[in-house]
């Protein structure tokens, strides 16, 4: 039997903000899994089983998910907890539809870095005996990543400051991202050093937010929903612990991952419309876009530029970063200007690339390729 | 927002909360021996097969997951290959010598004074031990001769465990009913809970959503602080992390008006007396702490069974 084909029936997603002072994370939750279903026809009785994307270091308690399930709407239902990034739940999800055990399938990711530490959070994660104690983690990653890009680019870091300010524009258009100050390439070259070349608004701002993403099988998708975007590959690559031992100036496990994503899909990065990419910095989201085959080594700034393939229409993670749910973010947000290219303006697209990272220095990547 | 957060503006300030983590971090051979040899000034490295030397030791390779077929002494000096500099502090990577990897660590100069290629040497600190920052870092040696790697002949036992902490701080927001259900326990000495859906008893602690239903909850209502237990369990083992000392009764409490279960304590005298007095069905009444209310599951202080 064929594998099935998964749509993207409706997506939801609270305002992206600096600290949700005001919700808990049960609150943005609920908020997004109860918003996911309106206007499609389904409920929560129709989802066959839910996956969710947090991580328990930044929650701030263990398996952090078991005291989420209500507001998941995962009473009594096949539940599952992917400790990376939203858009890895979504792969697991695709593939629970694509392989006939389930039909819908509800994806949510959620993040409240301003509860916690961030450079802790990364801390965490790094090597406990040759690299925490030098202070080596992912700040001073991407440092040396934007050390050396710069390098070998010719850049400036008034390029690189000139994305930023557009990457924060393009949010602030949005009216998704709470944004107080809009910052121009001035204040971004102004702000404090994050990791020399960087300033901190190189980095990508942590932000407290959730999202839902409703999937389903081919045939319900296209009952439910006008015009679904449908995911038609899928690829995920890790790349080894040690930052100092991976390929120096390229994300390779990008690269790898974007591979098995266009063989599925039967086309390439040339062929795409737009793409949303990750980036835990700006030197991240230039290396994330060459990777993918948007541009050649070293030239990711200029694909942002000629207009050939749409990258980070949404701003994407720059100005706005719900660690561990930046990726499905992006998803939600080529699914809808793919389904609904009335609510923004750039045409209408027919292809889209998908990207999400985790771990320090973007070790993991996974690609998706959309449809319409 | 579905409804809430938005609508109801709240000034509670958020809830501190940390987690001390203790751990005692194993190793391995490779990690080991390199930490417990920096006491002799020696930066052990690992030699695979394929004649690579990666410094400082691993037990496998991070790309090809192989084993070192020996451990080698480094020599002390390199070129610097990329750096960055975080919180003041300057961080580059060290090709040493004769190795084939680069080695993350300090690096002792201004930013501004260093450049890539730059011949770079050890600088120990003798008042650290077992660390990797025995090696001070590495400062600009420009006339550093080039080093070679040497057999390790004899060589430490590696550490068995290092004791490490990690200590998290967290400021956790209290969302509308959360809030709502402290400040009504600050202010009133009360529990307030909501609705079920289609139901007069209560759920506590207060949500949005039904957990069951995923349907919106309803209207708050205020719980008695007397209720019955539903589950317990005697604790008389000493744990690491207990506020309380044993032996105590951990109790799952139904507060008269709700439908879910609270969990909190019964104080104690006797094993023996609490087996038989305490068990699901008994009667409890909340015991409130004397003076101000913090607006906290603390400003009860315990439960103690309704006689008779």
């Amino acid at each position: 039997m064929a594998l099935s084909k998964v749509g993207v029936v409706a997506t939801a997603q609270t305002e992206f903000r600096p600290a949700w002072n005001n919700a808990q994370h049960i609150d943005l939750i609920s908020s997004v899994v109860t918003s996911v279903f309106k206007g499609s026809g389904l409920t929560i009785d129709d989802v066959d089983f839910i996956i969710d994307s947090g991580s328990d270091v930044l929650d701030g308690r263990s398996i952090s998910n078991c005291g989420f399930l209500g507001a998941l709407g995962a009473h009594h239902k096949e539940e599952a907890r992917v400790e990376e990034d939203g858009l890895w739940a979504a792969l697991y999800g695709v593939n629970k539809i694509r392989a006939g055990s389930s039909s819908v399938g509800l994806i949510v990711a959620y993040s409240k870095p301003s509860e916690s530490n961030v450079d802790l959070y990364w801390n965490a994660q790094v090597e406990p005996f040759y690299q925490r104690p030098v202070g080596f983690g992912q700040r001073a990653a991407n440092g040396i990543m934007a050390q050396r890009y710069l390098a070998d680019s010719g850049l400036s870091s008034r390029d690189l400051a000139d994305l930023v300010a557009d990457r924060w524009a393009a949010a602030a258009a949005s009216g998704k991202v709470s944004i107080d100050a809009l910052p121009d390439a001035d204040a971004v070259l102004a702000a404090k050093e994050g990791a020399a070349p960087l300033t901190e608004l190189m980095f990508a701002r942590p932000v407290d937010g959730a999202v839902a993403v409703l999937i389903a099988r081919e045939d319900i998708a296209r009952r439910v929903s006008r015009n679904p975007a449908f995911i038609t590959g899928m690829g995920t690559s890790m790349d080894t612990h040690s930052v100092a031992a991976r390929e120096a100036g390229r994300l390779s496990s990008a690269a790898t991952a974007a591979a098995m994503a266009y063989r599925n899909a039967g086309w390439t990065s040339a062929d795409a419309d737009i793409a949303e990419i990750s980036g835990s910095s700006v030197i991240g989201e230039l290396l994330a876009i060459e990777a993918l085959g948007l541009a050649a080594a070293g030239k990711g700034l200029s694909a942002t530029r000629d207009g050939k393939v749409a990258i980070n229409r949404s701003g994407g993670a720059l100005p706005a970063d719900p660690i561990m749910a930046t990726g499905l973010v992006r998803l939600a947000e080529a699914s809808r200007q793919l389904s609904q290219p009335e609510t923004s303006s750039g045409g209408a697209p027919s292809r889209a690339i998908v990207h999400g990272a985790g771990g320090v220095g973007m070790q993991n990547n996974c690609v998706f390729t959309l449809e319409v | 927002m579905f409804s809430a957060p938005d609508s109801y503006p709240i000034d509670l300030p958020t809830f501190h909360s940390e987690i001390n983590l203790p751990y005692t971090l194993t190793p391995g051979r490779a990690a080991g021996i390199f930490l417990a040899e920096v006491k002799n000034r020696r930066i052990v490295a690992s030699r695979f097969a394929s004649g690579q030397v990666v410094a400082p030791a691993q037990d496998f390779s991070s790309t090809n997951g192989e084993e070192p077929e020996a451990f080698v002494e480094a020599p002390q000096t390199g070129v610097l290959t990329a750096f960055t500099r975080v919180d003041g502090h300057v961080i580059g990577f060290i090709r040493l010598d004769g190795c084939d990897n680069d080695f993350a660590h300090r690096i002792l100069a201004e930013l501004d004074d260093i450049a890539i290629g730059q011949r770079v040497e050890a600088e120990w600190d003798d008042s650290v031990e077992q660390s990797v920052l025995a090696i001070k870092g590495f400062r600009i040696a420009p006339d550093a001769p080039v080093g070679t790697v040497k057999p390790l002949e004899t060589m430490e036992e590696p550490l068995g465990v290092i004791p490490y902490a990690m200590k998290l701080d967290y400021e956790h927001a209290y969302g509308p009913y959360y809030g709502r259900m402290f400040d009504e326990i600050r202010e009133n000495g009360r529990f307030m809970g909501v609705r079920s859906p289609g139901s007069d008893i209560a759920l506590l602690p207060p949500r949005e959503i039904d957990d069951v239903t995923h349907g919106r909850t309803g209207t708050w209502k205020a719980c008695a602080d007397t209720g019955t237990i539903r589950g317990c369990s005697i604790i008389n083992m000493e744990v690491y992390g207990q506020t309380r000392k044993v032996p105590y009764v951990y109790a799952e409490i139904v507060l008269d008006g709700a439908s879910t279960r609270m969990i909190h304590v019964i104080e104690i005298d006797s094993l023996e007396e609490a087996k038989e007095r305490i068990k699901p069905g008994t009667r409890v009444r909340a015991v409130w702490t004397q003076g101000e209310r913090q607006g906290r599951v603390s400003d009860i202080e315990r439960f103690e069974v309704i006689e008779g």
